[in-house]
């Protein structure tokens, strides 16, 4: 099927205007399938690291969100094990009017202000609640291990 | 090179007008001021360390008193930039003249300056200053008595007697020549920006009308021409010459960078044929005026750096060499007009309202989901405006609120919602774009219809 021209629109404007600290790029034989990278946030605990993440527009995009999923190692109580999000915009609240870069800055805001009270990661958001120092230093540490450029 | 050299080169070479060059800050004039004055201080046995010594003095000493209070009258020395008096008039003449000077006050009887904890050298220097007042042609100005006149006059003047100690004034005429040679040029250099400006604005306008006049949509013949100046514009202001608009660039640009960015715009639209396009001399002849006043915002750009960079060089040089510290004093005094990007911000914006705005670019109408132009537009309950198409694909998915606002408006639109004053205006000025999507509409609607297959029913047939 032929690739719609708002994800012709949207990716050249990624391209020719990326938006700072986080870039996306199209795979060469699937122009639905992206190649995701977010700095952290500075003052967060994930400062200093760059997390991959893969982004897919379905058939129905912008109808239905797109699909995203963290492929690097984060401790953060709103993404799970196996990279999932927990953010509202990308489920219940998604509307067509929002775009790949909106939603890229949604995530990065979203590593700055992690939120334990809309858990997906239960052990982390629980961590969190009880000594939120220690999972602040974890996270950190996570970052280091896992997120180095 | 020498700062000074480099600006007269660059005013003679850069291609200003003549009446702009005769407006410029007259650096070399103002540096011969300051080795005057200079040789005028060292005549008083004021070179530049002693002054920079007792100033910091004083300095220091303000501090260390300023928990009482901060202007009771004990300072030793001062230098005056205007007369205080000056400021209670800055509302009906917002120039006053400059007339500094430097004030000491030093004790009557000793000629030792008040408070003053200087060196050996500093004090005998200025001993002998004191002493020798009386003599020279340095004016000694006896303050008049505290009780004549404090009750006739609350102004400044009295609170700076102190008893036993007299003031002296050192009158500084080679300073005042300097500091009203650029207050005058800084008057010229406004002036010159305003008659620019209105020179600007009737080319701008006259611009405007002839853009307007060729793109009527009303006129058949010019529906390929309303294409093509479309597309000049929409590169133009895509290419972010003046101002950047993104993230990452949201200031106004410096003469360089606007000029890089105008080159890219003019290579653009040469490379995609846009110019080629516009076959009419009529045509041709606006779009270079077009560039040449494009041109002229870039050329008064650079004037207005240059000219600020030499004021700015022109009083640092004046500090290093006297040591009065009125590089941070003078800018607030004597605001610098910002020739450079006020003129730019003024054009820029005139040929937004002027020219840019009289044809309708396509991003100003194209829907928030399919980003094409909102054909056919649909007026949702809360305002906000879509294509019909989305819409159709929306309320068959069940999604009921509005993408924008979230509002449950999309569940109750129907044909009534259709905003046929908005139709109309995208059928006048975007004819082509308006039959491209009617056909990939009529297209969808049979899909939705019949299926995939609809798609392929040529092929079929």
């Amino acid at each position: 099927m032929a690739l719609p021209k708002r994800i012709i629109k949207e990716t050249e404007r990624l391209m020719a205007e990326p938006v700072p600290g986080i870039s996306a790029v199209p795979h060469e034989d699937n122009l639905r399938y992206f190649d995701v990278h977010i700095h952290g946030p500075s003052q967060s605990p994930y400062e200093g690291g760059v997390f991959k993440l893969e982004l897919f527009l379905p058939d129905d995009y912008p109808m239905t969100p797109p699909k995203i999923r963290f492929l690097t190692k984060i401790y953060h109580p709103n993404i799970d094990r196996l990279g999932r999000i927990c953010l509202d915009v990308l489920k219940s609240n998604w509307s067509p009017a929002l775009q790949i870069r909106t939603i890229l800055l949604s995530i990065q805001a979203l590593l700055g202000a992690p939120n334990p009270d809309d858990p997906l990661a239960n052990d982390v958001a629980q961590r969190w609640k009880e000594d939120q120092n220690a999972a602040i230093e974890t996270a950190r540490q996570w970052t280091q291990e896992h997120a180095k450029p | 090179m020498k700062y000074g050299q480099w600006f007269k080169q660059r005013l003679k070479n850069d291609g200003f007008p003549p009446d702009w060059v005769d407006s410029a800050i007259s650096y070399s004039q103002l540096k011969k001021c300051i080795n005057k004055l200079t040789a005028e201080l060292a005549s008083v046995g004021l070179d530049a360390a002693t002054l920079s010594k007792l100033l910091k003095h004083v300095e220091e000493y303000n501090t260390s008193t300023a928990a009482q209070d901060a202007d009771d009258g004990s300072r030793s020395f001062e230098y005056i930039l205007a007369d205080n008096h000056a400021n209670d008039a800055s509302s009906k003449k917002p120039r006053t003249p400059f007339h500094p000077k430097l004030l000491f006050h030093v004790n009557e009887s000793t000629g030792e300056i008040l408070g003053a904890n200087l060196d050996d050298k500093t004090r005998k220097n200025l001993q002998m200053l004191a002493v020798e007042t009386g003599l020279t042609e340095l004016r000694v100005f006896e303050e008049p008595d505290t009780d004549s006149i404090a009750s006739s006059d609350s102004a400044s003047c009295t609170s700076n007697k102190k008893a036993g100690y007299r003031t002296v004034e050192v009158p500084l005429t080679s300073d005042s020549e300097f500091f009203s040679t650029l207050a005058t040029e800084l008057s010229g250099l406004e002036q010159l920006q305003d008659r620019e400006e209105k020179r600007m604005h009737n080319e701008i306008e006259g611009l405007g009308r002839q853009v307007a006049r060729m793109t009527d949509p009303d006129r058949k013949s010019n529906r390929r021409l309303l294409a093509v100046w479309r597309e000049i514009f929409q590169v133009y202001i895509e290419s972010d010459i003046f101002f950047g608009h993104t993230e990452s660039d949201h200031a106004a640009h410096n003469a360089d960078k606007a000029t890089e960015r105008f080159q890219k715009f003019c290579n653009t639209i040469a490379t995609q044929g846009l110019v080629d396009k516009i076959k009419k001399p009529e045509g041709l002849r606006a779009l270079n005026t077009f560039m040449h006043i494009n041109r002229e915002i870039l050329q008064g750009l650079r004037f207005g750096e240059i000219n600020h960079t030499a004021m700015l060089k022109i009083l640092k040089k004046f500090d290093k060499q006297t040591a009065l510290g009125v590089k941070s004093s003078f800018p607030q005094r004597l605001e610098y007009p910002e020739f450079s990007e006020h003129l730019a911000k003024a054009t820029c914006a005139e040929l937004n309202n002027q020219i840019l705005s009289s044809i309708p670019q396509l991003e100003d109408y194209s829907c928030p989901m399919c980003m094409e132009l909102k054909w056919r537009p649909v007026r949702l309950r809360c305002g906000h405006t879509f294509c019909i198409r989305c819409l159709i694909v929306m309320q068959t998915d069940k999604q009921h609120n509005c993408p924008l606002c979230r509002e449950k408006t999309v569940v109750d639109a129907c044909s009534d919602n259709l905003d046929l004053e908005l139709a109309d205006f995208l059928k006048k000025w975007f004819p082509d774009e308006v039959k491209a999507k009617q056909k990939y509409n009529e297209l969808m609607a049979g899909v939705d219809q019949y299926g995939e297959v609809y798609k392929e029913r040529c092929v079929v047939m």
